[in-house]
């Protein structure tokens, strides 16, 4: 930013020149002024909320509580935390199901780049994926949760021909001790973010047509494909994926969805232990649960530690593997491996969401019958009647945080060409702090701030909140468009005589007319699909399809919770039609753009 | 055995268009110099023959290396090395790395049995013999344009492959670099005695290469 | 305001206490009675003698009444009125069973005949808390019976330190017992009486229990639950108590709240209630303080099959004094709370 004030002063217009022709200093309009300031208020907007929501957290977890009038500090909260019974349990499971399905994820989307990697098949995948990618944790579980069940589609599919059952058997989905359920929703939601975040960082075009000729040379030095992959693409793919797996990594150890909907209760995760605590009646576990947040933070932490430092270990023990010369390793094999997964994997998606809508309008449906006796509307209809508010909020937050996320994006990345220089690895990295620190950890400090700054309106707080989360996806989403931006426009139209605002919003805008309405259509599915957030924020007090979704969830009908994992799903999908849609009326580009 | 290449009645079409038709033999140490404005379809032959031909285009007839039939096999498994414009050196390997990920695997059954010592010796003398003697720890984003295109060649050289494409290999170089460069680089095709298909639009290439040379027209 | 359950309510009042928010609260009237109520009324939450004051609260016939002036056998004190009474019911899948237990020694051996299909909600639940306390209650009955004492009276005051290990130790050994037969053997529960009544549905489950009988009937009509059920209420007693509504002390609208509350207790709102299509909560009102016409709102014309005949309560059993909830559920924590 400082090379700029050579050519910039914020002063009156001066109009004489000097002989050695030193540059007129002019005023510099508001436009460039907003602009200039916005990466530094991107930061503050994501930093302060989080730190400050972390230190509110911290000074409880001391016991430190004004309300409670204590106000000595003391370890009493720890010790309570030391006591609970089961915490050896919960942390491990905590870690057992973050680690494990972001491993999965991750060894699955290498398997898919690595077999399909100059196959047509790596784009229909894409295709069949991403619509996955925009289906809330909430939804997704309750699916999964349909299909593992004792009595559901899988135990469906076989009774009772095969095994027998005239009952539902004696099961152990969902709800297992272990957490394999858990590992299987997340593992089946990741798999498709982790996937598309990589396909995106080889659409990049330098990246990506460097890559796909080095892949091309390692074959053409007689490479098996998948082994090529490994050793020639992965090692320059992965800085790319780095971030994007630890948010991963992040959320599966601190999720309180997932474990909600298909964890165990004796005991749960850690993060849902927190939860409780918090919530609880009893005022004096707030200590307790702010100690567990602490907890919880350093266990997070800890196991994107081990990551990194897996990371080093692994590329040093395989530096001499990438130099051997050995060119195959059972890649048929292992090729034929990943087309089974592959095929499970959609198999079971396209099931749960099978399963799903036959929930949803389903009359009565006795165990081991396969189709529902009866196709009603009845559930849709009851939940429509009673869904106005919670759809209302879920529609207007949604505006509200995205369109502003998209603005601020828009900005900051008008601010990096403006000023030439690309946006520091710090601010980079802070735009992934909302998705790296948990949740739970910094959500409730952050409440009661927002409690003692505002507690009328929590429309306010919430899409505050909502923004957090936001901004990091729309950033992430637009920011490769923006910087492939072609600058020959904006010069010729600043040579012609445009501001800086007009090339913005004439010469710029247009052209990311798509990339821009992706990104809404993405702000809008994140914001969509939050729960804590819109939990914590608005105090229970806005409901949205989310936050019902959750609730029923465990409830008494399944149906109902279909109808709203429905409504879940087909909210987002609506943006992204209208997003692909709308491109082909409005601001249409003569040639066809594909990525 | 003599080496050759051999282009057993091509007909390549593009979007059903018949593009070009070829039918050559190549002796092991000659070039045979291919010419023609862009959309002649040079590239797309060098495709056909690694066997990643892209959509759109179709082709007919059979590439047989050293009496053998390759057509069918997948590139990989077709030991013909190719030579591009770009150097596309792995950035992730250092220029040593990047001679050591094309030499074969050290095989304990084959008779080029090379422990990891030999492997460095040969990379080291072969690196000497091209000029860039000492060079084993560069980075090669810090190597200049005419260095990445001598270590591309023994990347490729290196890789005992059966023949040897040049897909305008010296267009990216300046006058005098490519001069130099285009000579190193018959040198060793000639003492390796590899057949080579070169694709160029500079008649100096052609020229230098002393081959048979065809033009495509459009 | 949507909560998932009331401890959110209290949460939010005390986040909004400790913040100085004392009168423009952002809970007005809140459902609540039991351990929650204690809290808040311990904790000066909530907003003190209105209630009584209310002019519908005499249709409940407040002289003769403990139970709307009591709740969980501490005094209300004016701070909440009551809405509905509720008791335990039990029902069950008769295509899977067909003959279900009508006591608790019954319900042993039943389990033990039909492992894996039967469990109670996971403490603190209140549902699953209501059969503990059920439980506990049958216990000592059948125990005083034998061995010549009233300890089931201690139940009915506080607990204590010296009394809590053993007025528990009958109910833990009959846990000790249950717990093997039932679902996933005891070493997982349904967090709420609502995934107890989705297992039933899944057939998972073939016998449940709620202490609402009408979303039996309400649920098969939504098809959450198949014709085959049946209602019922054990023949050795039910466990029944009162819920109320009360006001936090910072309401931002607190008259507004009372004119609600006064409505709740209407004998119009209360015989809506009633209605098994709309909920089918038991009435506080006593039917006769009301005038013909008032009473005539109570009838109900054509029961559904799977709901609870008429008259099916034969006997109730009150709730213990609320501080065994705690010791409850902390005994029951440390013994089951985390599976081995």
């Amino acid at each position: 930013m400082s090379k700029n004030t050579n050519n910039k002063t914020t002063k009156e217009k001066v109009h004489s020149a000097t002989i050695t022709g030193i540059t007129a200093p002019y005023k510099t309009d508001l436009f460039t002024r907003i602009v200039s300031l916005s990466p530094t208020f991107l930061l503050l907007l994501l930093i302060l909320p989080v730190l400050g929501g972390l230190v509110c957290v911290l000074l409880p977890a001391f016991s430190w509580v004004t309300a409670l009038e204590q106000t000595t500090v003391s370890l009493q909260g720890f010790h309570d935390l030391w006591q609970t019974p089961g915490l050896t349990q919960m942390v491990a499971l905590s870690i057992a199901t973050g680690l494990l399905s972001t491993l999965l994820a991750f060894v699955m989307t290498l398997m898919i780049l690595a077999a399909f990697f100059n196959s047509v098949w790596l784009n229909r995948i894409e295709h069949l994926l991403s619509p996955i990618l925009v289906i809330p944790h909430a939804a997704a579980a309750i699916a999964v949760g349909f299909l593992i069940a004792p009595s559901g589609m899988f135990s469906r599919l076989i009774s009772p021909w095969l095994s027998g059952w005239e009952l539902a058997p004696d099961g152990m989905f969902p709800h297992d001790p272990y957490g394999i359920s858990i590992i299987l929703g997340l593992t089946l939601k990741e798999l498709p973010f982790l996937l598309l975040m990589a396909l995106g960082a080889l659409a990049q075009p330098e990246l990506g047509k460097k890559l796909r000729q080095q892949y091309k040379v390692a074959l053409n030095l007689g490479y098996y494909p998948i082994t090529a992959f490994f050793k020639a693409v992965l090692p320059v793919l992965y800085p790319f994926l780095r971030l994007p797996i630890l948010a991963v990594l992040a959320y599966a150890s601190a999720s309180v969805e997932m474990p909600l909907i298909l964890g165990p209760n004796t005991p749960p995760t850690l993060a849902v232990t927190i939860m409780q605590w918090f919530n609880d009646v009893d005022l004096n576990l707030r200590i307790k649960a702010s100690a567990g947040a602490l907890l919880q933070l350093a266990l997070t932490g800890s196991l994107i530690a081990l990551w990194l430092g897996s990371e080093r270990a692994i590329k040093t023990c395989f530096n001499g593997t990438l130099l051997n010369g050995k060119r195959h390793y059972a890649d048929a094999l292992w090729q034929k491996i990943t087309a089974a997964l592959t095929t499970v994997v959609i198999g079971f998606i396209l099931l749960a969401l099978i399963g799903l809508l036959m929930w949803s309008v389903a009359g009565f449906w006795r165990f081991p019958a396969v189709l529902p006796e009866q196709l009603v509307l009845l559930h849709f209809q009851s939940a429509f009647t009673q869904m106005s508010t919670p759809l209302f909020n879920t529609i207007t937050i949604g505006i509200v945080s995205t369109v502003f996320a998209i603005v601020l994006t828009l900005l900051c990345l008008e601010a990096e060409q403006l000023s030439q220089k690309p946006l520091s690895t710090f601010t980079s990295l802070i735009i992934y702090l909302p998705l790296l620190v948990p949740s739970i950890a910094f959500l409730f400090g952050l409440v009661w701030l927002q409690q003692l700054v505002n507690n009328q309106t929590a429309f306010f707080n919430v899409a505050f909140t909502h923004l957090l989360f936001v901004l990091p996806y729309v950033f992430l989403s637009l920011a490769s468009s923006y910087r492939r931006l072609d600058p020959h426009f904006a010069h010729v139209a600043a040579s012609l005589g445009a501001t800086p605002a007009k090339v913005f919003l004439q010469v710029k805008l247009p052209q990311l007319f798509a990339p821009i309405l992706i990104a809404i259509a993405l702000g809008l599915a994140i914001s969509f699909g939050q729960y804590l957030p819109t939990l914590l924020a608005g105090g229970g007090r806005i409901a949205t399809i989310t936050t019902e979704a959750v609730t029923l969830a465990n409830g008494a009908s399944r149906r109902t919770s279909a109808v709203y994992a429905i409504i879940q799903m087909a909210l987002p999908l609506v943006g992204f039609i209208l997003a692909w849609v709308l491109p082909k009326y409005f601001f249409k580009s003569g040639k066809n753009s594909s990525r | 055995m003599q080496s050759s290449l051999q282009i057993k009645d091509l007909q390549l079409y593009r979007q059903g268009e018949l593009l070009l038709s070829l039918d050559e033999q190549i002796a092991g140490g000659e070039i045979l110099t291919i010419m023609g404005p862009s959309g002649s379809g040079k590239s797309s032959l060098l495709n056909w023959l690694t066997g990643i031909l892209p959509n759109g285009f179709t082709a007919t007839g059979e590439v047989w290396l050293n009496d053998k039939n390759v057509s069918h096999l997948p590139t990989h498994l077709r030991h013909i090395g190719v030579l591009y414009q770009d150097a596309l050196l792995f950035s992730h390997l250092s220029v040593a790395g990047n001679i050591a990920f094309a030499m074969p695997q050290d095989n304990k059954n084959s008779a080029e049995k090379l422990n990891k010592k030999q492997r460095r010796e040969k990379i080291e003398q072969a690196l000497e013999q091209v000029g860039l003697a000492g060079m084993e720890n560069r980075h090669p984003d810090n190597l200049s344009g005419g260095q990445q295109a001598r270590v591309a060649l023994l990347r490729t050289l290196l890789s005992a492959p059966k023949a040897i494409l040049l897909d305008e290999p010296f267009s990216k170089l300046d006058t005098q670099l490519r001069v130099d460069t285009r000579q190193l680089v018959f040198e060793q095709i000639r003492t390796h005695k590899l057949p080579a298909i070169m694709v160029t639009h500079d008649y100096s290439d052609a020229e230098a290469a002393k081959g048979k040379v065809i033009h495509l027209d459009l | 305001m949507k909560l998932s359950d009331t401890s959110e309510a209290v949460s939010r009042v005390l986040a909004e206490k400790s913040a100085n928010n004392n009168d423009k609260g952002s809970v007005d009237l809140i459902w609540i009675n039991g351990a929650n109520f204690a809290t808040m009324s311990e904790n000066s939450l909530l907003l003190k003698q209105w209630a009584n004051k209310l002019p519908n609260f005499a249709l409940t016939d407040p002289e003769n009444n403990p139970a709307v002036n009591f709740d969980f056998g501490v005094p209300t004190n004016g701070m909440e009125a009551p809405w509905g009474q509720a008791a335990l019911t039990f029902y069950y899948d008769s295509l899977s069973t067909d003959k279900p237990p009508t006591t608790l020694n019954e319900l042993v051996n039943w389990t033990a005949q039909n492992p894996g299909r039967f469990s109670y909600p996971k403490p603190p639940d209140f549902l699953g808390m209501s059969f503990l306390k059920y439980a506990l209650v049958m216990l000592h009955e059948n125990q005083d019976a034998k061995i010549g004492k009233n300890i089931k009276a201690q139940l009915n005051l506080p607990a204590t330190e010296q009394n809590t290990d053993m007025v528990l130790a009958p109910l833990w050994a009959f846990l000790d017992d249950l717990h093997p037969t039932l679902w996933r053997k005891g070493e997982q529960f349904v967090q709420t009486g609502a995934h107890m009544r989705r297992l039933v549905d899944d057939t998972e489950l073939s016998l449940a229990f709620t202490f609402s009988a009408p979303e039996v009937p309400a649920a098969v009509q939504r098809y959450d639950l198949p014709e085959s059920i049946r209602s019922y209420a054990m023949s050795d007693g039910s466990l029944s108590n009162t819920h109320f509504v009360a006001i936090p002390y910072n309401a931002s609208h607190p008259q507004a709240a009372q004119l609600v509350a006064n409505f709740l207790m209407s004998p119009e709102a209360q015989a809506k209630k009633q209605t098994p299509d709309i909920w089918g909560d038991k009435t506080v009102l006593v039917l006769s303080t009301l005038n013909p016409e008032q009473q005539a709102l109570f009838k109900d014309n054509k029961p559904h099959p799977s709901a609870l005949p008429f008259d099916s309560i034969k006997r109730t059993v009150n709730e213990p004094h609320p501080s065994w909830v705690d010791a409850i559920m902390q005994g029951w924590q440390t013994r089951y709370g985390v599976s081995p």
